[in-house]
Protein backbone atom coordinates (compact mmCIF):
# COMPACT_ATOMS: atom_id res chain seq x y z
CA UNK A 1 0.00 0.00 0.00
CA UNK A 2 1.70 3.18 -1.10
CA UNK A 3 0.74 6.06 1.32
CA UNK A 4 1.91 8.71 -0.58
CA UNK A 5 0.45 7.88 -3.75
CA UNK A 6 -3.03 7.09 -2.42
CA UNK A 7 -3.15 10.86 -1.00
CA UNK A 8 -2.69 12.39 -3.77
CA UNK A 9 -6.18 11.16 -4.46
CA UNK A 10 -7.21 13.34 -1.75
CA UNK A 11 -7.34 16.94 -2.75
CA UNK A 12 -8.15 17.98 1.29
CA UNK A 13 -5.01 16.53 2.20
CA UNK A 14 -3.28 19.29 -0.14
CA UNK A 15 -4.68 22.15 1.86
CA UNK A 16 -2.86 24.28 4.20
CA UNK A 17 -4.32 26.25 7.42
CA UNK A 18 -2.02 29.31 8.96
CA UNK A 19 0.34 27.43 6.15
CA UNK A 20 0.79 24.03 7.94
CA UNK A 21 -0.43 21.23 6.17
CA UNK A 22 -3.45 19.46 7.90
CA UNK A 23 -3.42 16.17 10.18
CA UNK A 24 -6.89 14.33 9.83
CA UNK A 25 -7.71 12.13 12.85
CA UNK A 26 -11.39 12.47 12.89
CA UNK A 27 -12.13 9.11 10.85
CA UNK A 28 -14.54 7.30 12.98
CA UNK A 29 -16.93 9.92 12.73
CA UNK A 30 -16.09 11.02 8.84
CA UNK A 31 -13.53 10.17 6.35
CA UNK A 32 -12.22 12.04 3.55
CA UNK A 33 -13.13 11.94 0.01
CA UNK A 34 -11.15 10.14 -2.86
CA UNK A 35 -11.83 12.46 -5.89
CA UNK A 36 -12.71 9.13 -7.81
CA UNK A 37 -16.13 9.49 -5.50
CA UNK A 38 -16.73 13.11 -5.58
CA UNK A 39 -16.52 12.78 -9.58
CA UNK A 40 -18.92 9.82 -9.52
CA UNK A 41 -21.55 11.73 -7.54
CA UNK A 42 -20.94 14.87 -9.85
CA UNK A 43 -21.37 12.48 -12.98
CA UNK A 44 -24.81 12.04 -11.74
CA UNK A 45 -25.60 15.45 -11.72
CA UNK A 46 -23.61 16.20 -14.96
CA UNK A 47 -24.48 13.66 -17.24
CA UNK A 48 -27.97 12.05 -16.23
CA UNK A 49 -30.14 13.86 -13.50
CA UNK A 50 -33.13 12.11 -14.03
CA UNK A 51 -34.96 9.60 -11.44
CA UNK A 52 -34.30 6.18 -11.28
CA UNK A 53 -36.94 2.88 -11.98
CA UNK A 54 -39.69 5.54 -13.44
CA UNK A 55 -38.70 7.32 -15.98
CA UNK A 56 -38.04 5.37 -19.53
CA UNK A 57 -36.55 8.79 -20.89
CA UNK A 58 -32.47 8.76 -21.60
CA UNK A 59 -31.44 10.09 -18.06
CA UNK A 60 -34.15 7.63 -16.34
CA UNK A 61 -32.69 4.15 -17.82
CA UNK A 62 -29.39 5.87 -17.41
CA UNK A 63 -29.87 6.25 -13.75
CA UNK A 64 -31.54 3.32 -13.23
CA UNK A 65 -29.12 1.24 -14.38
CA UNK A 66 -25.92 3.13 -12.35
CA UNK A 67 -27.88 2.50 -9.66
CA UNK A 68 -28.54 -0.76 -10.06
CA UNK A 69 -24.91 -0.92 -10.51
CA UNK A 70 -23.97 0.61 -7.39
CA UNK A 71 -26.17 -1.63 -5.31
CA UNK A 72 -24.84 -4.74 -7.16
CA UNK A 73 -20.97 -3.27 -5.95
CA UNK A 74 -21.95 -2.79 -2.58
CA UNK A 75 -23.03 -6.35 -2.32
CA UNK A 76 -20.35 -7.71 -3.60
CA UNK A 77 -18.02 -5.34 -1.25
CA UNK A 78 -19.88 -6.98 1.72
CA UNK A 79 -20.14 -10.27 -0.08
CA UNK A 80 -23.90 -10.85 0.45
CA UNK A 81 -25.82 -13.47 -1.53
CA UNK A 82 -27.90 -11.01 -3.88
CA UNK A 83 -27.88 -7.44 -4.63
CA UNK A 84 -31.33 -7.46 -3.52
CA UNK A 85 -30.26 -7.93 0.24
CA UNK A 86 -28.86 -4.39 -0.22
CA UNK A 87 -31.08 -1.24 1.04
CA UNK A 88 -29.53 2.10 0.63
CA UNK A 89 -30.02 4.40 3.75
CA UNK A 90 -29.27 7.75 4.83
CA UNK A 91 -26.70 5.81 7.63
CA UNK A 92 -26.34 3.61 9.82
CA UNK A 93 -28.43 4.85 12.21
CA UNK A 94 -31.55 4.73 9.75
CA UNK A 95 -30.98 1.25 8.74
CA UNK A 96 -30.60 -0.25 12.84
CA UNK A 97 -34.18 1.99 12.76
CA UNK A 98 -35.48 0.47 9.75
CA UNK A 99 -35.27 -3.47 11.86
CA UNK A 100 -35.83 -1.83 15.39
CA UNK A 101 -39.13 -0.58 14.15
CA UNK A 102 -39.43 -3.21 11.33
CA UNK A 103 -39.61 -6.42 13.17
CA UNK A 104 -42.31 -7.39 14.91
CA UNK A 105 -41.23 -7.25 18.76
CA UNK A 106 -43.70 -7.49 21.67
CA UNK A 107 -43.77 -7.17 25.44
CA UNK A 108 -41.40 -9.05 27.19
CA UNK A 109 -39.37 -9.79 24.23
CA UNK A 110 -35.61 -9.05 25.41
CA UNK A 111 -33.06 -6.92 22.88
CA UNK A 112 -29.33 -8.11 23.95
CA UNK A 113 -26.40 -5.29 24.04
CA UNK A 114 -23.06 -4.69 24.79
CA UNK A 115 -21.89 -1.78 27.03
CA UNK A 116 -20.10 0.41 24.44
CA UNK A 117 -22.90 1.25 22.33
CA UNK A 118 -23.53 4.23 20.12
CA UNK A 119 -26.47 5.96 20.76
CA UNK A 120 -27.43 4.98 17.30
CA UNK A 121 -28.33 1.06 19.32
CA UNK A 122 -29.40 2.41 22.94
CA UNK A 123 -31.86 4.58 21.81
CA UNK A 124 -34.26 3.07 19.40
CA UNK A 125 -34.13 0.21 22.11
CA UNK A 126 -34.76 2.50 24.71
CA UNK A 127 -38.04 3.92 23.17
CA UNK A 128 -38.70 0.36 22.19
CA UNK A 129 -38.68 -0.23 25.98
CA UNK A 130 -41.46 2.90 26.44
CA UNK A 131 -43.68 1.63 23.74
CA UNK A 132 -44.02 -1.84 23.48
CA UNK A 133 -42.11 -3.05 26.42
CA UNK A 134 -39.80 -4.53 25.44
CA UNK A 135 -36.41 -5.70 27.48
CA UNK A 136 -32.85 -4.44 27.46
CA UNK A 137 -30.46 -6.24 28.86
CA UNK A 138 -26.66 -5.29 28.47
CA UNK A 139 -23.65 -7.26 28.38
CA UNK A 140 -20.12 -5.39 30.21
CA UNK A 141 -17.22 -5.53 29.31
CA UNK A 142 -14.54 -7.76 31.11
CA UNK A 143 -10.81 -6.15 31.06
CA UNK A 144 -11.92 -3.90 28.24
CA UNK A 145 -13.44 -7.01 26.09
CA UNK A 146 -16.46 -8.42 25.01
CA UNK A 147 -17.48 -11.28 27.53
CA UNK A 148 -18.56 -13.94 25.24
CA UNK A 149 -19.57 -16.55 28.80
CA UNK A 150 -21.58 -13.54 30.15
CA UNK A 151 -23.47 -13.49 26.78
CA UNK A 152 -23.88 -17.05 26.83
CA UNK A 153 -25.25 -17.67 30.04
CA UNK A 154 -27.64 -14.93 29.63
CA UNK A 155 -29.41 -15.97 25.79
CA UNK A 156 -32.70 -17.69 26.79
CA UNK A 157 -35.91 -18.06 24.47
CA UNK A 158 -36.83 -14.50 25.10
CA UNK A 159 -34.02 -13.10 23.67
CA UNK A 160 -35.47 -11.65 20.18
CA UNK A 161 -32.61 -9.56 18.76
CA UNK A 162 -28.62 -9.38 19.61
CA UNK A 163 -27.67 -5.81 18.57
CA UNK A 164 -24.83 -4.54 18.79
CA UNK A 165 -21.49 -2.17 17.84
CA UNK A 166 -19.23 -4.89 15.33
CA UNK A 167 -16.14 -2.47 16.05
CA UNK A 168 -17.14 0.34 18.98
CA UNK A 169 -15.79 4.09 17.89
CA UNK A 170 -15.37 4.27 22.00
CA UNK A 171 -12.42 2.96 21.75
CA UNK A 172 -11.52 0.37 18.81
CA UNK A 173 -12.37 -2.98 20.18
CA UNK A 174 -14.42 -5.73 17.68
CA UNK A 175 -16.79 -7.99 19.49
CA UNK A 176 -16.26 -12.00 18.78
CA UNK A 177 -18.66 -11.62 16.03
CA UNK A 178 -18.92 -15.61 14.83
CA UNK A 179 -19.01 -16.75 18.32
CA UNK A 180 -21.84 -14.21 19.58
CA UNK A 181 -24.10 -15.25 15.82
CA UNK A 182 -23.95 -18.77 16.52
CA UNK A 183 -24.85 -18.55 20.06
CA UNK A 184 -27.87 -16.71 19.30
CA UNK A 185 -29.01 -18.31 16.56
CA UNK A 186 -28.78 -21.46 18.45
CA UNK A 187 -31.39 -19.89 20.71
CA UNK A 188 -33.40 -18.44 17.79
CA UNK A 189 -32.36 -14.72 18.26
CA UNK A 190 -31.38 -12.67 15.09
CA UNK A 191 -28.33 -11.03 15.46
CA UNK A 192 -27.91 -7.29 13.99
CA UNK A 193 -24.17 -5.43 14.09
CA UNK A 194 -23.62 -1.62 13.80
CA UNK A 195 -21.11 -2.64 11.48
CA UNK A 196 -20.18 1.45 10.78
CA UNK A 197 -16.68 1.23 11.97
CA UNK A 198 -15.90 -2.00 10.89
CA UNK A 199 -16.78 -2.05 7.38
CA UNK A 200 -14.92 0.85 6.24
CA UNK A 201 -11.73 -1.12 8.16
CA UNK A 202 -12.26 -4.74 7.93
CA UNK A 203 -13.08 -7.20 4.89
CA UNK A 204 -16.36 -7.97 6.18
CA UNK A 205 -18.24 -10.86 4.70
CA UNK A 206 -22.14 -10.93 5.30
CA UNK A 207 -22.70 -14.56 3.81
CA UNK A 208 -19.57 -16.36 5.94
CA UNK A 209 -20.53 -14.31 9.03
CA UNK A 210 -24.50 -15.33 8.89
CA UNK A 211 -25.39 -12.40 10.32
CA UNK A 212 -29.02 -11.24 10.09
CA UNK A 213 -28.79 -7.45 9.40
CA UNK A 214 -25.74 -5.12 9.56
CA UNK A 215 -25.96 -1.68 8.49
CA UNK A 216 -22.90 0.34 8.14
CA UNK A 217 -22.61 4.48 6.71
CA UNK A 218 -20.89 5.80 3.29
CA UNK A 219 -19.13 8.66 5.09
CA UNK A 220 -17.00 6.53 7.24
CA UNK A 221 -15.93 4.74 4.19
CA UNK A 222 -14.52 7.61 1.71
CA UNK A 223 -18.22 7.54 0.57
CA UNK A 224 -20.67 10.87 0.34
CA UNK A 225 -22.25 11.95 3.21
CA UNK A 226 -26.24 10.98 3.95
CA UNK A 227 -25.79 7.53 2.36
CA UNK A 228 -25.85 4.26 4.06
CA UNK A 229 -26.92 1.00 3.93
CA UNK A 230 -28.57 -1.92 5.88
CA UNK A 231 -28.14 -5.31 4.59
CA UNK A 232 -30.39 -7.90 5.55
CA UNK A 233 -30.67 -11.54 4.63
CA UNK A 234 -33.77 -11.58 1.83
CA UNK A 235 -35.50 -14.32 3.81
CA UNK A 236 -35.74 -11.88 6.75
CA UNK A 237 -35.67 -8.91 4.86
CA UNK A 238 -39.13 -9.95 3.43
CA UNK A 239 -40.87 -10.70 6.54
CA UNK A 240 -40.19 -7.23 7.89
CA UNK A 241 -42.72 -4.85 8.37
CA UNK A 242 -42.20 -1.66 6.46
CA UNK A 243 -40.85 1.17 8.03
CA UNK A 244 -41.61 4.69 5.87
CA UNK A 245 -43.60 3.88 3.27
CA UNK A 246 -45.08 6.16 0.21
CA UNK A 247 -44.13 7.04 -3.14
CA UNK A 248 -41.52 3.88 -4.64
CA UNK A 249 -42.23 1.40 -2.03
CA UNK A 250 -45.61 0.00 -3.52
CA UNK A 251 -46.36 -1.68 -7.04
CA UNK A 252 -50.01 -0.23 -7.50
CA UNK A 253 -52.32 1.72 -4.87
CA UNK A 254 -56.24 1.87 -5.06
CA UNK A 255 -58.17 4.59 -3.52
CA UNK A 256 -58.51 1.97 -0.28
CA UNK A 257 -55.62 -0.38 -0.53
CA UNK A 258 -52.10 -0.85 -1.78
CA UNK A 259 -49.25 -3.96 -2.76
CA UNK A 260 -46.09 -3.52 -1.31
CA UNK A 261 -43.16 -4.28 -3.94
CA UNK A 262 -40.33 -6.63 -2.71
CA UNK A 263 -36.99 -5.67 -0.79
CA UNK A 264 -34.86 -3.57 -1.03
CA UNK A 265 -37.44 -1.37 -2.91
CA UNK A 266 -40.29 -1.88 -0.18
CA UNK A 267 -37.68 0.15 2.00
CA UNK A 268 -36.29 2.58 0.13
CA UNK A 269 -39.53 5.46 0.45
CA UNK A 270 -39.45 8.46 -1.89
CA UNK A 271 -36.58 9.73 -4.86
CA UNK A 272 -33.24 8.07 -3.38
CA UNK A 273 -29.69 9.79 -3.27
CA UNK A 274 -28.83 8.67 -6.16
CA UNK A 275 -25.27 10.41 -6.94
CA UNK A 276 -24.81 9.34 -2.83
CA UNK A 277 -25.27 5.51 -4.03
CA UNK A 278 -23.37 5.74 -7.12
CA UNK A 279 -20.16 7.33 -4.87
CA UNK A 280 -20.61 4.91 -2.38
CA UNK A 281 -20.17 2.30 -4.96
CA UNK A 282 -16.93 4.34 -5.98
CA UNK A 283 -15.88 4.65 -2.58
CA UNK A 284 -16.16 0.50 -2.49
CA UNK A 285 -14.19 -0.09 -5.34
CA UNK A 286 -11.27 2.43 -4.23
CA UNK A 287 -11.19 0.64 -1.18
CA UNK A 288 -11.54 -2.73 -2.70
CA UNK A 289 -8.68 -1.47 -5.08
CA UNK A 290 -6.39 -0.35 -2.17
CA UNK A 291 -7.60 -3.51 0.02
CA UNK A 292 -9.09 -3.64 3.69
CA UNK A 293 -6.32 -5.85 4.68
CA UNK A 294 -3.74 -3.61 3.57
CA UNK A 295 -5.70 -0.80 5.24
CA UNK A 296 -6.45 -2.84 8.71
CA UNK A 297 -2.20 -3.58 8.48
CA UNK A 298 -1.31 -0.03 8.08
CA UNK A 299 -3.97 1.18 10.95
CA UNK A 300 -2.89 -1.29 13.58
CA UNK A 301 1.12 -0.09 12.76
CA UNK A 302 -0.40 3.33 13.34
CA UNK A 303 -1.21 2.69 16.58
CA UNK A 304 1.52 0.76 17.83
CA UNK A 305 3.59 3.69 17.06
CA UNK A 306 1.26 6.36 19.14
CA UNK A 307 1.00 3.24 21.86
CA UNK A 308 4.19 2.95 22.40
CA UNK A 309 5.32 6.65 22.46
CA UNK A 310 2.23 7.24 24.44
CA UNK A 311 1.36 4.55 26.83
CA UNK A 312 4.30 5.26 29.16
CA UNK A 313 2.75 8.48 29.97
CA UNK A 314 1.48 8.33 33.78
CA UNK A 315 -0.88 11.27 33.54
CA UNK A 316 -2.51 9.45 30.24
CA UNK A 317 -5.19 7.32 30.12
CA UNK A 318 -6.12 5.08 27.69
CA UNK A 319 -9.44 3.90 27.00
CA UNK A 320 -10.01 0.11 25.78
CA UNK A 321 -7.37 -2.35 25.89
CA UNK A 322 -3.45 -1.73 26.08
CA UNK A 323 -3.05 -3.89 22.98
CA UNK A 324 -2.92 -1.72 19.82
CA UNK A 325 -3.82 -4.92 17.59
CA UNK A 326 -7.39 -5.16 19.90
CA UNK A 327 -8.29 -1.38 19.03
CA UNK A 328 -8.00 -0.98 15.07
CA UNK A 329 -7.52 2.84 13.93
CA UNK A 330 -8.61 4.37 17.43
CA UNK A 331 -6.50 5.66 20.26
CA UNK A 332 -8.71 6.72 22.72
CA UNK A 333 -7.53 8.66 26.04
CA UNK A 334 -7.57 11.43 28.47
CA UNK A 335 -5.15 13.30 29.92
CA UNK A 336 -5.56 13.69 34.23
CA UNK A 337 -6.54 17.52 34.95
CA UNK A 338 -6.58 19.08 31.68
CA UNK A 339 -10.39 19.32 29.53
CA UNK A 340 -10.77 17.12 26.84
CA UNK A 341 -11.78 19.83 24.78
CA UNK A 342 -9.27 22.40 25.80
CA UNK A 343 -6.62 19.25 24.27
CA UNK A 344 -8.38 18.75 21.22
CA UNK A 345 -9.11 22.35 20.36
CA UNK A 346 -4.93 23.47 21.49
CA UNK A 347 -3.89 20.77 18.95
CA UNK A 348 -6.24 21.90 16.32
CA UNK A 349 -5.19 25.64 16.88
CA UNK A 350 -1.52 24.60 17.47
CA UNK A 351 -0.52 22.68 14.11
CA UNK A 352 -4.38 21.42 13.01
CA UNK A 353 -4.28 18.22 14.17
CA UNK A 354 -8.23 17.57 14.48
CA UNK A 355 -9.18 14.59 16.82
CA UNK A 356 -12.77 14.41 18.33
CA UNK A 357 -13.22 15.26 21.98
CA UNK A 358 -16.48 14.37 24.20
CA UNK A 359 -17.98 11.41 24.81
CA UNK A 360 -18.67 10.17 21.15
CA UNK A 361 -22.31 9.30 21.00
CA UNK A 362 -21.55 6.91 23.76
CA UNK A 363 -22.44 8.74 26.81
CA UNK A 364 -24.11 5.83 29.00
CA UNK A 365 -20.57 4.14 29.11
CA UNK A 366 -19.22 7.56 30.03
CA UNK A 367 -22.08 8.27 32.60
CA UNK A 368 -21.35 5.07 33.92
CA UNK A 369 -17.49 5.32 34.05
CA UNK A 370 -18.06 8.53 35.54
CA UNK A 371 -15.39 10.09 32.93
CA UNK A 372 -16.40 13.67 31.04
CA UNK A 373 -15.07 12.14 27.88
CA UNK A 374 -12.42 11.11 26.05
CA UNK A 375 -9.90 12.40 23.18
CA UNK A 376 -9.75 10.41 20.32
CA UNK A 377 -7.71 9.95 17.49
CA UNK A 378 -9.14 7.69 14.60
CA UNK A 379 -6.89 6.57 11.88
CA UNK A 380 -7.13 5.66 8.45
CA UNK A 381 -5.46 4.38 4.96
CA UNK A 382 -4.07 8.07 4.57
CA UNK A 383 -2.61 8.92 7.76
CA UNK A 384 1.02 8.65 8.21
CA UNK A 385 3.80 7.93 10.65
CA UNK A 386 4.79 11.82 9.84
CA UNK A 387 1.45 12.98 11.13
CA UNK A 388 1.71 10.85 14.14
CA UNK A 389 5.15 12.50 14.77
CA UNK A 390 3.71 15.90 15.24
CA UNK A 391 0.86 14.46 16.83
CA UNK A 392 2.71 13.26 19.74
CA UNK A 393 5.07 16.30 19.92
CA UNK A 394 2.27 18.78 19.77
CA UNK A 395 0.52 16.75 22.89
CA UNK A 396 3.70 16.65 24.48
CA UNK A 397 3.93 20.35 24.55
CA UNK A 398 0.23 20.39 25.46
CA UNK A 399 0.89 18.02 28.59
CA UNK A 400 3.48 20.43 29.81
CA UNK A 401 0.79 23.01 30.85
CA UNK A 402 -0.52 20.59 33.46
CA UNK B 1 -16.99 31.22 32.21
CA UNK B 2 -16.97 34.65 33.88
CA UNK B 3 -14.90 35.57 30.89
CA UNK B 4 -17.96 35.12 28.95
CA UNK B 5 -18.90 38.93 30.63
CA UNK B 6 -16.06 40.50 29.14
CA UNK B 7 -16.24 38.92 25.78
CA UNK B 8 -20.08 39.90 25.27
CA UNK B 9 -19.24 43.32 25.70
CA UNK B 10 -16.25 43.92 23.30
CA UNK B 11 -17.99 41.83 20.71
CA UNK B 12 -21.12 43.16 21.17
CA UNK B 13 -19.42 46.49 20.75
CA UNK B 14 -17.37 45.40 18.02
CA UNK B 15 -20.59 43.48 16.51
CA UNK B 16 -21.97 47.57 16.05
CA UNK B 17 -19.13 47.76 13.66
CA UNK B 18 -18.50 44.04 12.06
CA UNK B 19 -21.33 41.16 11.28
CA UNK B 20 -18.60 38.61 11.86
CA UNK B 21 -18.27 39.58 15.58
CA UNK B 22 -22.03 39.46 16.13
CA UNK B 23 -21.92 35.50 16.37
CA UNK B 24 -19.35 35.31 18.82
CA UNK B 25 -21.67 38.32 20.48
CA UNK B 26 -24.19 35.58 20.65
CA UNK B 27 -22.80 32.92 21.81
CA UNK B 28 -20.95 35.13 24.50
CA UNK B 29 -24.92 35.88 25.63
CA UNK B 30 -26.05 32.30 25.75
CA UNK B 31 -23.08 31.67 27.58
CA UNK B 32 -23.74 34.68 30.01
CA UNK B 33 -27.50 33.55 29.77
CA UNK B 34 -26.63 30.30 31.26
CA UNK B 35 -24.22 31.22 33.79
CA UNK B 36 -27.01 33.67 35.38
CA UNK B 37 -28.99 30.57 35.77
CA UNK B 38 -26.30 28.77 37.36
CA UNK B 39 -26.05 26.40 34.78
CA UNK B 40 -22.90 25.40 32.98
CA UNK B 41 -21.76 27.35 29.36
CA UNK B 42 -22.76 24.26 27.18
CA UNK B 43 -21.13 26.04 23.75
CA UNK B 44 -17.54 25.56 24.47
CA UNK B 45 -16.90 29.56 24.05
CA UNK B 46 -14.82 29.76 27.08
CA UNK B 47 -13.03 26.35 26.26
CA UNK B 48 -11.95 28.33 22.87
CA UNK B 49 -11.10 31.35 23.94
CA UNK B 50 -9.14 29.52 26.58
CA UNK B 51 -7.10 27.08 24.34
CA UNK B 52 -6.39 30.20 21.51
CA UNK B 53 -5.27 32.35 24.03
CA UNK B 54 -2.92 29.24 25.69
CA UNK B 55 -2.12 28.67 22.20
CA UNK B 56 -0.93 32.04 21.35
CA UNK B 57 0.81 32.11 24.38
CA UNK B 58 2.73 28.90 23.85
CA UNK B 59 6.21 30.15 22.49
CA UNK B 60 6.52 31.11 26.40
CA UNK B 61 6.33 27.79 28.08
CA UNK B 62 5.76 29.48 31.48
CA UNK B 63 3.68 32.06 30.66
CA UNK B 64 1.07 30.13 28.88
CA UNK B 65 1.26 27.38 31.88
CA UNK B 66 0.48 29.84 34.64
CA UNK B 67 -2.37 31.63 32.26
CA UNK B 68 -3.96 27.67 31.20
CA UNK B 69 -3.64 26.91 35.11
CA UNK B 70 -5.04 30.08 36.51
CA UNK B 71 -7.50 30.98 33.79
CA UNK B 72 -10.21 31.26 36.28
CA UNK B 73 -8.48 33.80 38.37
CA UNK B 74 -7.08 35.71 35.61
CA UNK B 75 -10.96 35.76 33.99
CA UNK B 76 -12.54 37.01 37.56
CA UNK B 77 -9.40 39.68 37.92
CA UNK B 78 -10.39 41.30 34.46
CA UNK B 79 -14.26 40.78 35.05
CA UNK B 80 -14.07 42.28 38.38
CA UNK B 81 -11.17 45.42 36.89
CA UNK B 82 -13.74 45.70 34.14
CA UNK B 83 -16.74 46.29 36.50
CA UNK B 84 -14.77 48.45 38.87
CA UNK B 85 -13.82 50.90 35.84
CA UNK B 86 -17.25 51.09 34.38
CA UNK B 87 -18.90 51.77 37.78
CA UNK B 88 -16.12 54.53 38.42
CA UNK B 89 -16.41 55.54 34.83
CA UNK B 90 -20.34 56.14 34.94
CA UNK B 91 -20.19 57.89 38.54
CA UNK B 92 -17.93 60.46 36.94
CA UNK B 93 -20.05 61.07 33.97
CA UNK B 94 -23.30 61.56 36.38
CA UNK B 95 -20.95 64.29 38.26
CA UNK B 96 -19.94 65.73 34.72
CA UNK B 97 -23.60 65.78 33.76
CA UNK B 98 -24.85 67.30 37.74
CA UNK B 99 -21.93 69.51 38.41
CA UNK B 100 -19.80 70.04 35.40
CA UNK B 101 -17.12 68.28 37.07
CA UNK B 102 -16.28 64.60 37.03
CA UNK B 103 -15.19 65.06 40.73
CA UNK B 104 -16.81 68.28 42.08
CA UNK B 105 -15.08 67.89 45.45
CA UNK B 106 -11.37 67.88 43.77
CA UNK B 107 -10.17 71.44 42.99
CA UNK B 108 -8.29 70.02 39.85
CA UNK B 109 -9.59 70.24 36.40
CA UNK B 110 -10.95 67.14 35.15
CA UNK B 111 -10.04 66.02 31.30
CA UNK B 112 -13.61 65.08 30.30
CA UNK B 113 -14.35 68.77 31.85
CA UNK B 114 -17.33 70.70 30.54
CA UNK B 115 -15.54 73.53 31.30
CA UNK B 116 -13.72 75.54 28.51
CA UNK B 117 -10.61 75.02 29.80
CA UNK B 118 -9.53 71.50 27.84
CA UNK B 119 -6.49 71.74 27.52
CA UNK B 120 -5.80 72.64 31.10
CA UNK B 121 -7.95 69.56 31.91
CA UNK B 122 -5.11 67.40 30.20
CA UNK B 123 -2.39 69.02 31.57
CA UNK B 124 -3.89 68.50 35.09
CA UNK B 125 -4.97 64.82 33.84
CA UNK B 126 -2.48 63.68 36.79
CA UNK B 127 -4.32 64.84 39.52
CA UNK B 128 -7.92 63.56 38.29
CA UNK B 129 -8.83 60.09 38.99
CA UNK B 130 -12.00 60.08 36.40
CA UNK B 131 -9.08 60.77 33.90
CA UNK B 132 -6.94 57.84 34.69
CA UNK B 133 -10.82 55.64 34.30
CA UNK B 134 -10.93 57.32 31.14
CA UNK B 135 -7.64 56.42 29.60
CA UNK B 136 -8.28 53.09 31.83
CA UNK B 137 -11.07 52.38 29.16
CA UNK B 138 -8.83 53.62 26.28
CA UNK B 139 -6.30 51.03 27.04
CA UNK B 140 -9.19 48.53 27.78
CA UNK B 141 -10.45 48.94 24.57
CA UNK B 142 -6.69 48.70 22.87
CA UNK B 143 -6.16 45.69 24.59
CA UNK B 144 -9.79 43.72 23.49
CA UNK B 145 -9.21 44.88 20.07
CA UNK B 146 -5.19 43.08 20.22
CA UNK B 147 -7.43 39.90 22.09
CA UNK B 148 -9.89 39.99 19.12
CA UNK B 149 -7.90 39.96 16.66
CA UNK B 150 -5.34 37.49 17.89
CA UNK B 151 -8.68 35.99 17.76
CA UNK B 152 -9.57 35.90 14.67
CA UNK B 153 -5.64 35.00 13.58
CA UNK B 154 -4.81 38.45 12.17
CA UNK B 155 -1.59 38.86 13.11
CA UNK B 156 -0.93 34.99 11.32
CA UNK B 157 1.49 35.61 8.51
CA UNK B 158 -0.36 34.22 4.73
CA UNK B 159 2.12 31.54 3.57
Amino acid sequence: MNVEKLRKDFPVLEKRINGKPIIYFDNACMSLRPKQVVDASNEYYFEYPGCAGRSAHEFGTKVTEKYDEARKEISKFIGARKKEEVVFTRNTTEGLNLVFNSLDLKKDDIIITADKEHNSVLVPIQVLKERKGVKHQIIFSKNDQFDLQKFQDSMNKQVKLVAMAHSTNLDGTTIPDKEIIKIAHDFGALVMFDAAQSVPHKEINVKNMDVDFLAFSGHKMLGPSGTGVLYGKYELLEQLNTFMVGGDTVLFTTYDSHAFLKPPEKFEAGLQNYAGAIGLAEAARYLDKVGRKNIEKHEEELNSIITDELSGIKELHLIGPKDPKLRGGIFSFFIEGMNVHEVALMLNNMNNVMIRSGQHCVHSWFRAHQLEGSDRVSLYLYNTKEELEIFVKTLREIMKLR
Amino acid sequence: MVICIIALVVFGIMGIFSAKYRQLAKEAFRCVFRMVQLKPCDTGFDQRIKSKLTTKLMKLPPVARFFYKNFKLISWTFTIVFFASMIYSLYGIYNLIAFGNCEPGSGSVCVISSGTNQLAGLVGLLTCYEAYIVYGIIIFVIIALLVVKYLNGKFEKKK
